[in-house]
């Protein structure tokens, strides 16, 4: 997988053409073989684009930053990405016809070590949902699948399962990062790192990190699109995608086969009723 | 006054750390999730002194926690009543394995902002009660730059004792402090001070000369740090600032960030006050309850945070406040390194 | 560290509502003994804590000539403000730490010309020192405060300000921003009344400032084009402060901390200062 001459292409293309003031995209970090996003204004710099299978990065985490906002851009998104942006289109936190995307058909990444990572093996849309130009060979949908570590968490019991989370959770250091990498948390005050909210005020006891971040997940669920950026971004490398990858599971069986933002206009589980909705928990 | 040096093995070191363990209250690297952070140890399975420099957390949090109770109080309708709270657990003397030459550094670094005007005794007290080991890199990593900075990596006395790899297994340890003197004294055992044989010495800058080498990253401190006051408006920084995705890693893992929040847990009439760490990449950092935000862009976040770290710390305290552990670049999601900023500010023009 | 931060017990004694959203909070500390040694100098502040919400930096507001008490004026402004507004009443306990910052120079201007020009809650800072040269009055020379608002009820400190006004060695000149009925005095910004009706004399004068940044803005260009030199123009900075202790970083600007180097600038030093306050 190497678009990185198309996307060269494009990118100049699209600021010759002045349809764009900024451009999303990868470059190579310059110290490995890794690469790193890269916000360009300058139609010279376009040379530096890449994109391969290390392009891992969900670059619609940039649309929240001083440089995109009410700016046009153009951006690069792989399958789980275009999904991010549909909820972000949806949530009109970006306006469509101020970006130009360039889908992928992702054949799925690798992570530092050059190992496949482990949601590409469990993706079910790989190809770009929303774009204006299309990039590779369609992969198709898949059918939706649930690693080996979800299904074991249905097997714990519920005290059991708090035990093993608070375990997970007690590196915690309550950076936040996972919630600022994450392209779907945009909240100018976010419940669990302002300032003067008494629960979550970002000091570092074991229940805080518990709380804040269990408060975080639900607020992704059913938005959640497994980009994974929060665990990239984690200095403690703490696998929160159990957290996000159970949510997504209970939100699957329970609210129809309900996947964050596949389908255009995709509302999250949460913001849509429907009558079949469960609620047995209601007393 | 000149420490001493005694020479031992891979098993030395090994029962050296062993008796520590046993007899002392004890904190090494351990790992969980791929990356290590320092905990109370009672063996030496469970922890790994020599855990890789780009995977151990900083030791900060033992003298800095990352969060810290400045009180309790209650308050009912008989009045309020303010308590300070219970006994530092981090002052009883301790010992720690396995402290990177940098981050021992950062301690030393830290020392000078914690010590003039008003004293933070607290964290005097924890470092005064604390022996630091620290073994010499053998090789830098990606992301470091320690011998490009303003202090002597090779003679370092930010740690107690140090510990060299010297050639066919033999292994040196060095007291860099009278407690590390004192303390090698009481704990080893038939070990044999090498004294200032020259071998041994040579053998020492030998391991030091081929890891200097091994830098991949190398700066002129003195004219990046010129050239960076001089810079202040340069809108290189901006240009560094767009990829930022201000999460504040850096700054809470950074071994010498210092920036705190007090903030208050109440719970009907009982409350704590604790002192957390803050990150001055983050937009509330300096926002002003009227509104007002002297630094409201990204960009201006990120000057002040690279500007401090290598020009106004070192104007007001006379040291460079980053030590080039490399950890912000390691742990940043986008991997920006502070190397390739600095230098890259300092290659240009001077704006006013 | 943690020590440094726990604050002392203070009882509100009296809360003065000085315009719809200024209060003034008159304070005493419960340990009678900390009371008598409490001493402070004019433009030095203390961390207020209303316990459960939080703490803020406010200036003292009234002088240490006057004893027995201090005031602290507080603007609602942030969530913690409002928090004050709301919660606190007479005879409640708030916590105090402090004082903090350096202070007016008060010996340095002994003997010269003071020219006070102030804006709205920023005349508290300037209150301290007004108070404080009023008790020392022989000290200092001619004496004229320029006090602006937006409206009229936005005026602190109205009661005293009569008092100043009764004062025949005091020159007091008051404006809001736009006309109102029954309001006989001026009319207009501080920095067009400063130029068209103060006037000042600039041989030998002083000039202590405060307000909202804007208002400074403008007040020191129109200092400048008076003819001041910055080195005689002090003002103080309202800057995010947590500790007070120069150690949380929160008021760092440049190598400077604003909280142990400041919060009192001359305009001179202000102006070799990073912008960024």
């Amino acid at each position: 997988m190497d678009y990185s001459n198309q996307i060269r292409d494009i990118a100049a293309k699209l600021f010759a053409e002045g349809k764009i003031d900024v451009f999303v995209g990868y470059r190579m970090s310059g110290f490995d073989d890794n690469q790193v996003p890269v916000v360009i204004t300058d139609p010279k710099e376009t040379s530096v684009l890449v994109f391969t299978e290390k392009s891992v990065f969900n670059l619609t985490n940039y649309l929240k930053a001083d440089h995109t906002r009410n700016k046009r851009v153009g951006l690069v998104v792989k399958g789980c990405d275009s999904r991010s942006l549909n909820l972000l289109l949806t949530e009109s936190q970006v306006k469509r016809d101020k970006l130009y995307i360039i889908g992928v058909a992702c054949e799925g990444v690798v992570d530092d070590k050059g190992n496949k990572m482990q949601n590409c093996m469990e993706c079910f849309i790989p190809d770009a949902v929303v774009y204006d130009e299309m990039l590779g060979k369609l992969q198709g949908k898949k059918d939706y699948i649930v690693n080996a570590d979800i299904t074991e968490l249905a097997t714990k019991g519920l005290v059991e399962r708090r035990e093993y989370f608070e375990e997970i959770f007690e590196n915690c250091i309550r950076c936040n990062a996972c919630r600022h990498s994450c392209p779907l948390c945009y909240c100018a005050k976010c419940c669990i790192d302002q300032e003067t909210s008494t629960l979550y005020n970002g000091t570092n006891t074991s229940s805080s990190a518990f709380h804040a971040l269990m408060t975080w997940s639900l607020h992704l669920a059913g938005r959640c699109v497994d980009c994974r950026n929060c665990e990239k971004a984690c200095p403690s490398h703490l696998p929160l995608h159990l957290l996000h990858k159970q949510n997504e599971k209970v939100i699957y069986e329970n609210f129809q086969n309900h996947l964050a933002g596949v389908e255009e206009g995709d509302r999250g589980a949460f913001y849509k009723y429907s009558l079949k909705d469960p609620d047995d928990f209601i007393m | 006054m000149s420490f001493s040096t005694f020479v031992t093995d891979k098993a030395g070191l090994q029962k050296l750390y062993e008796a520590i363990i046993s007899k002392h209250e004890t904190y090494a690297p351990v790992e969980k999730f791929g990356k290590y952070d320092y905990k109370k140890v009672s063996s030496l399975k469970e922890c790994d002194p020599d855990s890789p420099i780009a995977m151990t957390m900083s030791v900060k949090p033992l003298f800095f926690p990352r969060s810290s109770k400045i009180m309790k109080y209650e308050s009912n309708s008989a009045g309020t009543s303010v308590s300070e709270t219970e006994d530092d657990h981090l002052a009883v003397p301790r010992v720690i394995l396995g402290v990177k030459h940098c981050d021992a550094r950062g301690l030393q670094v830290l020392e000078a902002v914690n010590k003039w005007d008003y004293i933070d005794s607290d964290f005097q007290k924890r470092r005064a009660n604390t022996v630091i080991f620290s073994t010499r890199c053998d090789k830098a990593d990606t992301h470091c730059f320690c011998t490009s900075l303003d202090y002597d990596v090779e003679n370092l006395d930010a740690t107690d004792v140090a510990l060299v790899n010297g050639i066919g297994g033999k292994l040196y340890i060095q007291a860099r402090t009278e407690k590390g003197e004192n303390f090698l004294k009481e704990n080893l055992e038939k070990q044999s001070a090498v004294g200032s044989q020259q071998s041994a010495m040579d053998d020492i800058k030998k391991q030091y000369e081929a890891f200097a080498a091994s830098f991949r990253l190398k700066m002129d401190y003195k004219d990046v740090n010129e050239k960076m006051s001089k810079r202040f408006n340069s809108p290189a920084f901006e240009e560094a600032s767009r990829n930022c995705v201000s999460c504040n890693t850096c700054a809470f893992i950074c071994p010498t960030c210092h920036c705190f929040k007090i903030s208050d847990v109440k719970i009907k009439d009982t409350g704590v006050r604790y002192k957390s760490y803050d990150s001055c990449n983050n937009v509330y950092f300096t926002l002003e309850a009227g509104g007002h935000n002297p630094r409201p862009a990204k960009y201006r976040r990120w000057r002040q945070r690279s500007m401090h770290k290598f020009v106004f710390y070192k104007e007001r305290f006379g040291v460079n406040l980053c030590v080039g552990c490399g950890h912000c670049a390691i742990s940043c999601p986008v991997n920006i390194s502070i190397f390739d900023v600095v230098n890259h500010v300092a290659s240009t023009p001077v704006v006013l | 560290m943690e020590a440094l931060l726990v604050p002392s017990l203070a009882k509100v004694d009296r809360i003065i509502q000085e315009t719809p959203d200024v209060r003034t909070y008159r304070l005493k500390f419960k340990d009678e003994a900390l009371m008598e040694k409490f001493t402070w100098e004019p433009g030095q502040f203390v961390e207020f804590s209303l316990l459960g919400s939080g703490e803020c930096t406010f200036c003292i507001s009234s002088s240490a000539t006057r004893k027995g008490y201090f005031d602290c004026s507080i603007k609602k402004a942030g969530v913690v403000t409002a928090d004050i507004h709301l919660n606190i009443e007479e005879g409640d306990e708030v916590g105090i730490r402090g004082p903090y910052g350096n202070w007016f120079p008060v010996e340095e201007i002994k003997g010269r010309n003071l020219l006070f020009v102030g804006g709205g809650i920023g005349l508290a800072p300037l209150r301290s020192l007004i108070q404080y040269c009023i008790d020392h009055r022989t000290d200092y020379k001619d004496f004229t405060i320029l006090y602006g608002a937006r409206t009229s009820a936005d005026l602190c400190y109205k009661e005293e300000i009569e008092e100043w006004k009764k004062n025949t060695s005091i020159k007091v000149v008051l404006t809001i921003d736009k006309a109102e009925d029954n309001w006989k005095e001026n009319v207009g910004v501080v920095p067009k009344i400063l130029e068209e009706v103060v006037k000042p004399e600039i041989a030998n004068t002083k000039v202590i400032t405060c307000g909202p940044p804007i208002m400074i803005k403008y007040t020191l260009q129109s200092l400048d084009r008076l003819g001041f030199s910055p080195e005689h123009v002090i003002t103080t900075l309202e800057m995010k402060m947590q500790c007070g202790l120069g150690k949380c970083g929160r008021c760092n600007i440049g190598s400077t901390y604003i909280c142990k180097d400041g919060p009192v600038f001359t305009y001179a030093q202000l102006k070799a200062l990073p912008d960024e306050f």
